[in-house]
């Protein structure tokens, strides 16, 4: 038989060597979200475990096989990975210094264009990951206000700090998440009634610009919501902070906040800033401004100079080339071809959130059973997708990896259905 | 710092329970039970109620007060665990006439119960006792997870968070137990039922003992391929708090 894209299954034993490796040194393998079962690798023998290079949509493992990657490093992969401007804005600043005994002027340039770029942006503060990120806006919220409370939304996501944790959660302490007031999504009401049963004590509320949790549909705010958020704030003195992590610069260049037209008092920033460098940021209001020098909040790499020069690259990139848009246009692609492939398998697919940054379910089984096994026959061809996640879109996906993606998706979805006909027929 | 009243819920419904499993497995706890037509009710006063029955070589444990032909009285929570700690004595309110089976075959019953829960010398080495042990730690070790998420307050907050459904617990080609979840409520039974949201799965009874006996955590047990999980994760993300609350109420 003729090797295609489609009948050349992968195989992974390099990537389960080391990994039985790592799971002796190492707690849980591979710690963290990268690990196969925070993944949700099911089963982990068919799915890569370590990567040896990437560059635009792909990545290879170890074993040599390579993907056409929709996780896109869970997020930072914006532009295409090792991408040429990047790396060189990069590499320039590395050669000239990168971590010294005093910032380079690419803290403030970089401040500078994210002020220019950002609706809201009077200012900006760095940091390194999306977590320093929500702690710092979190901390200038409690300074602005002396206030002790946070309201968040159920089965959101700020990092994995302890207050943004359940106590249910190993290593959580009930004084760790004591402040913590949490409401559903889309439910305005449910905000004014906790700001009335907490008068006066309530410093901030955090949340991401929609609702993009794992292992459920992704849900859009409903007409006014933002409006009646923003307005219970300002009537309440209250922070609102917007958690764009995720979502920044894959709705609007300018913030996901201007995508969904409404004004945060600060916004957090990490994953697309510089292409996978590392650096994060909180972007906020002049009002804010004081409270946010007061705060003593900082780390031995945070004022690196690389990665800012990074950051600057990929944000002047990404305006310049509209990246948001640029993402959207291939998300609404990849997602109508996926939809019909699992149509003519006779599976439903349900897409959700921003095709920037959709999520896709199988409505045909409450279990995810049938979605595991997609992403199983999915990644044995060499298309990376995971189960419980929103998938990410970068720039430098083309045409014909979108149609290579939707034809392995169709395979996928064919042995999906004829392995489940009994859920098919209920 | 495990609550007395679950504790004697996980004592009651999860370790006593046991006897149903070794009147099936075990020859002598088989003989032991062989003709005998009772039920025993256990009262716990601001605590359980349970009823534990013998009828054609079988037992049953149930929950609530049903009928009997001897009732055990416990003035407290702390009072029954102590009883199954060997530390104190049951107050027989009916049946004075059956007190023989108590002290008979019964007490021959905890024993036994004891003698596999707690493993001793080369025991484990017997691939009978091995598989015995395994799978009456297992049944015991998830009726308990259900009290627990039942009642335990942290336990309950977990358990509030499992979505609705089935999930199944097995061990390939081997035995299963699956807790019915609803409103974060659950209801734990043992075999495999036809259609689970989720499932954790065991590739042997030797990942299973290891995981039960702490000797294999969940992380490396799923990336080594020793267990298996699929379907509808949050069940599981849920379930695993409940299941570190364990060795709190059964140690």
């Amino acid at each position: 038989m003729e090797e295609t894209i489609t009948n050349k299954l992968y195989t992974n034993k390099k990537s389960m060597e080391i990994f039985q490796r790592g799971l002796k040194v190492l707690p849980a393998g591979i710690p963290g979200h990268l690990g196969p079962v925070q993944s949700q690798f099911i089963p982990t023998s068919a799915y890569p475990l370590y990567a040896t290079r990437a560059k635009n949509s792909y990545f290879w493992d170890v074993d040599g096989n390579r993907y056409i990657d929709y996780m896109c490093a869970y997020g930072p992969n914006v532009l295409g990975y090792n991408n040429e401007l990047v790396d060189n804005a990069a590499m320039e600043q590395f050669k000239n210094g990168n971590c010294m005994p005093l910032p380079g002027i690419a803290q403030v340039e970089l401040a500078e264009l994210l002020c220019d770029t950002i609706t809201i942006a009077d200012w900006s503060f760095f940091m390194k990951n999306g977590g320093d990120a929500t702690g710092f806006a979190k901390m200038v919220a409690h300074a602005a206000t002396g206030r002790d409370k946070v309201v968040m939304i159920e089965g959101g996501y700020h990092g994995v700090t302890p207050w943004t944790q359940s106590l249910t959660h190993a290593g959580i302490t009930p004084a760790d998440v004591e402040n913590n007031l949490i409401i559903k999504w889309n439910d305005a009401a449910a905000f004014q009634r906790v700001v009335d049963e907490n008068p006066g004590q309530i410093a901030a509320f955090i949340s991401t610009p929609y609702d993009h949790r794992v292992f459920a549909d992704n849900v859009l705010p409903s007409d006014g919501y933002w409006q009646k958020i923003r307005q219970i704030c300002d009537d309440n003195g209250i922070v609102l902070i917007i958690d764009d992590v995720r979502c920044g610069f894959r709705l609007d260049t300018a913030g996901s906040a201007e995508y969904f037209g409404f004004k945060p008092d600060l916004a957090c920033y990490c994953k697309a800033l510089a292409n996978g460098y590392n650096i994060s940021a909180v972007v906020g209001r002049d009002s804010l401004k004081d409270a946010a020098a007061k705060v003593f909040y900082t780390g031995s790499y945070w004022s690196s100079a690389a990665p800012m020069a990074a950051a600057i690259a990929c944000i002047n990139e990404l305006k310049r080339i509209d990246g948001a848009k640029v993402m959207i246009e291939k998300g609404k692609k990849l997602t109508s071809g996926l939809v019909e492939a699992a149509k003519d398998a006779g599976i439903t697919l349900k897409i959700s959130g921003i095709p920037s940054m959709f999520f896709m379910r199988i409505t045909n089984d409450d279990s995810l059973m049938m979605q595991q096994e997609f992403c199983a026959e999915c990644a044995k061809r060499g298309v990376f997708f995971v189960s419980h996640h929103n998938h990410f879109i970068n720039c430098s996906l083309t045409d014909e990896d979108i149609r290579d993606t939707v034809e392995i998706a169709a395979e996928a979805f064919r042995i999906t259905a004829q392995n489940n006909i009994d859920r098919l027929n209920r | 710092m495990p609550d007395s009243n679950v504790k004697a819920r996980c004592n009651l419904f999860a370790v006593l329970r046991g006897i149903e499993y070794l009147v099936e497995n075990d020859s002598d706890c088989k003989d032991l039970v062989a003709g005998v037509n009772l039920a025993i009710q256990f009262n716990v006063s601001g605590g359980p109620s349970g009823n534990l029955s013998f009828k054609d070589g079988r037992a049953e444990m149930k929950s609530g007060k049903h009928k009997s032909n001897i009732v055990l009285y416990f003035s407290s929570p702390e009072h029954f665990n102590k009883m199954i700690d060997g530390k104190a004595n049951p107050i027989p309110l009916k049946g004075l006439h059956r007190l023989g089976f108590l002290s008979g075959p019964f007490m021959k019953l905890a024993d036994k119960l004891n003698y596999y829960l707690r493993p001793e010398g080369e025991l484990l080495f017997n691939p009978e006792y091995f598989r015995i042990n395994t799978e009456l730690t297992a049944y015991t070790a998830f009726f308990a997870l259900a009290e627990i998420g039942n009642y335990d307050p942290l336990g309950m907050m977990s358990g509030s968070h499992i979505p609705d459904g089935i999930l199944q617990i097995k061990v390939d080609d081997g035995i299963g137990i699956y807790l019915e979840v609803r409103n974060g409520k659950m209801n734990c039974v043992k075999g495999h039922h036809e259609d689970p949201r989720a499932i954790l799965s065991f590739s042997s009874l030797e990942s299973a003992h290891k995981l039960l006996n702490g000797q294999l955590d969940t992380f490396t047990g799923l990336g080594s391929g020793e267990m298996c999980m699929r379907g509808f994760i949050p069940m599981l993300d849920n379930m695993n708090p409940i299941l570190d609350l364990v060795p709190q109420y059964l140690s």
